[in-house]
């Protein structure tokens, strides 16, 4: 958790936005200057802290906290004003059409401008431009793209090292990647939920961003744990009672007790499962609520935090 | 009859659509097998990285090509199709070189594409390349008149319309007026005098200096040399695209936007549909995932008697009966979500609504595949 530059991915759909939200809350909490960049998406992190979309420019959300929605094009712009230093050459160059095509077409650029921009954050100064000035941010926390697209995103710096022998690219490139994969500054958060396909997708990503990339992985986040109901003495009374018949006054309940228990199975089966990996593993429990908003996000570190105070992660 | 039911009956090509998370690439699966047990010889391709079909399929692994689903598998699971299920996944690489063969003026320029560094690296992430390949290789089985009916699952898309405009984008991409401008400046003049080419002339070379400038080395030139090559391949993709286009917008295609009960992925569902209208797609219907059906409410006070009528301990009755009063009331929120949620995505599309409750366990083998199919298609339950 004191790492500085901290990625979180997984499947779609399975709360990576969430994951972002809670470690932007619990490291603004303890005081951290913290930046979250979202990229170039339908921005969701401002909405758990009950504001409005924020857009590229960075927009404070809460105390210490802040977000901002990287584009391309804005990324493109800030940094080729910074190589070529002159806004009329960057008009001529990059507002020309058949430029704008050629550089839309390089495979990966858009992916590449915006894990730069979020590099350029992590480096960012608070006197822009000034080395000795203080870093501008004690966290940067980046909403990374889903699993699949995520891995080539990953893998962009080393691509270009590998291709791209000699020049600016090529030192931005290898920056990046000595970034990515220094287990003292970054930590990539996996999150994903006990479900089959999230799990067999989580255990391959994992292979590839752990064993081929070799980037450090924080901690395993498995979201919708169905919590577990009830106490001792009522589970057991439970698995004690017969299948009542269907027209029961009991079977509802019934039928209640049994399908989240067959949750509760399963989810454990997959607890077991990923704890394979080995990782660091927080547990969020599946919340019972029509919306899920800033309340939602202040229950989950709750119990985030229960575990961290138990010694889990 | 569903309207999931009714587009396995007429169509040729269901596209499964939308975000990530919310069983597309289930649904993709349920439909196949319901297509194939209907008795309609069927392939689904996936293009989603991942490797989910495959286990939901029972193989273990995909190649390239279609794979049958075997005959002791449907058997094992207590199934009889009458027709054949194939599944796929798009080999990116494989694909791509098969692209390249197929579409290269000769057998020399493609192995000069091929062995490129740059297109080794960068093949299968080519903006649009794997869209593009994927509805290619929908049209050659539909071509090959092995099957009756293909379902097309597309990868999760956090902006939904990426799949639809990617044939386009690779089509920009491979416009080589770009990178001909830039790097073949003596060529693009004599074949098109009138392009402005004075006036460019100047400019080419301050953008060429520019470029390098901005990257530092010769990272732009040696991409625009294989872009180049890789751009002799633009005719005739230009002519495949066509046909591809009109694929994805005849009678007998039907796009299926999947989506769950969560509120924000309902409001995108129903953003898509417009969006796929629009553009004159042919929109056959939603698929909600992962919905809580109403349930009758239970007051813990009314349950004790009846479990101690059960069985249970008089002491324990009263709290297990609160306990799973709770539990009946958690479902309860849930579905009024859901019913809600139901209600915004029927207000746009009528009966053109399929639903498939949030099951107790995992969708992961055949007979799961076969039971969400049966809701799909009205026989659930």
């Amino acid at each position: 958790m004191d790492r500085r530059f901290l990625l979180v991915t997984g499947k779609g759909g399975v709360g990576k936005s969430t994951v972002t939200a809670l470690l932007a809350a619990a490291s603004a909490a303890a005081g951290r200057r913290t930046l979250v960049c979202e990229l170039n998406t339908q921005e969701r992190i401002p909405g758990l802290f009950g504001k409005p979309p924020v857009g590229p420019r960075v927009t404070s959300l809460a105390d210490n906290l802040w977000s901002v929605n990287i584009e391309p094009a804005a990324a493109l712009e800030e940094y080729a004003l910074m190589k070529l230093r002159f806004r009329t050459l960057y008009s001529l160059v990059f507002e020309n059409p058949l430029v704008q095509r050629f550089v839309g077409m390089v495979p990966g650029m858009n992916d590449l401008l915006l894990l730069g921009k979020a590099f350029n954050h992590e480096r960012e100064r608070e006197t822009p431009g000034d080395m000795r000035s203080p870093l501008a941010w004690d966290c940067v926390i980046i909403d990374a793209p889903a699993t699949g697209h995520g891995v080539t995103f990953f893998r962009l710096p080393k691509v270009i090292l590998d291709h791209v022998p000699v020049g600016n690219m090529h030192d931005e490139a290898r920056e990046m990647w000595s970034l990515l994969t220094d287990p003292r500054r970054t930590a990539v958060h996996l999150v994903t939920l006990p479900e089959e396909l999230p799990v067999q997708e989580t255990l391959e990503l994992h292979r590839t961003l752990a064993g081929q990339l070799g980037l450090p992985i924080g901690a395993l986040w498995l979201n919708q744990m169905p919590p577990v109901w009830g106490t001792p003495a009522t589970r057991a009374a439970f698995a004690d009672l017969a299948e009542p018949e269907a027209t029961s006054p009991v079977r509802g309940a019934w039928e209640a007790g049994r399908v989240r228990g067959l949750r509760e199975n399963q989810a454990a089966r997959y607890a077991e499962t990923l704890a394979a990996l080995g990782l660091p593993t927080l547990h969020l429990p599946t919340l019972y609520r029509r919306e899920f908003d800033h309340a939602a996000v202040v229950d989950l570190l709750a119990a985030a935090r229960a575990q961290l105070a138990g010694g889990a992660a | 009859m569903t309207a999931v039911a009714r587009l396995l009956d007429e169509s040729r090509l269901i596209v499964t659509a939308g975000t990530g998370g919310v069983g597309k690439t289930t649904t993709a699966a349920a439909l196949a097998l319901q297509g194939a047990i209907a008795g309609r010889r069927t392939a689904v391709l996936t293009i989603d990285p991942a490797r989910r079909l495959a286990n939901a399929l029972g193989l273990e692994a995909f190649t390239g090509r279609a794979q049958r689903v075997p005959t002791e598998l449907f058997t094992a699971a207590g199934l009889t199709p009458r027709a054949e299920l194939s599944a796929m996944m798009l080999d990116m690489r494989a694909t791509a070189d098969e692209m390249v063969r197929r579409y290269a003026p000769n057998a020399e320029a493609a192995t000069r594409i091929v062995s490129n560094p740059y297109y080794q690296a960068f093949s299968t992430s080519l903006a649009g390349t794997q869209e593009y390949m994927a509805v290619e290789q929908v049209a050659d089985l539909l071509r090959s008149g092995e099957y009756d009916l293909v379902i097309l699952d597309t990868p999760p898309a956090t902006h939904a319309l990426d799949f639809l405009d990617a044939p386009e984008r690779l089509l920009n991409a491979l416009d080589n007026r770009a990178v001909n401008w830039l790097y073949r400046p003596r060529e693009t003049s004599t074949r098109d005098p009138g392009y402005g080419a004075k006036l460019l002339g100047k400019g080419r070379q301050m953008v060429f200096k520019s470029l390098n400038k901005f990257t530092g080395g010769p990272f732009f030139e040696d991409l625009a040399t294989f872009l180049q090559a890789f751009s002799s391949l633009f005719e005739q993709f230009r002519v495949s695209s066509r046909a591809v286009q009109a694929l994805l917008r005849a009678e007998s295609t039907q796009f299926v936007v999947v989506t769950a009960p969560y509120p924000a992925t309902v409001r995108e569902a129903i953003h898509f549909r417009a969006q796929l209208v629009e553009r004159g797609f042919p929109f056959g219907g939603f698929v909600c995932n992962r919905v809580h059906l109403p349930v009758s409410p239970v007051e813990a006070a009314a349950l004790t008697l009846p479990l101690r009528a059960a069985g249970v301990p008089e002491a324990v009755a009263p709290e297990l009966a609160s306990d799973l009063a709770g539990l009946v009331a958690d479902h309860t929120r849930m579905a009024e979500r859901d019913a809600e949620s139901l209600d915004r995505l029927r207000e746009v599309a009528g009966d053109a609504l399929d639903v498939v409750p949030l099951l107790p366990e995992d969708v992961h083998d055949l007979q799961g595949l076969a039971s969400v199919g049966a809701w799909l298609t009205g026989r659930g339950g």
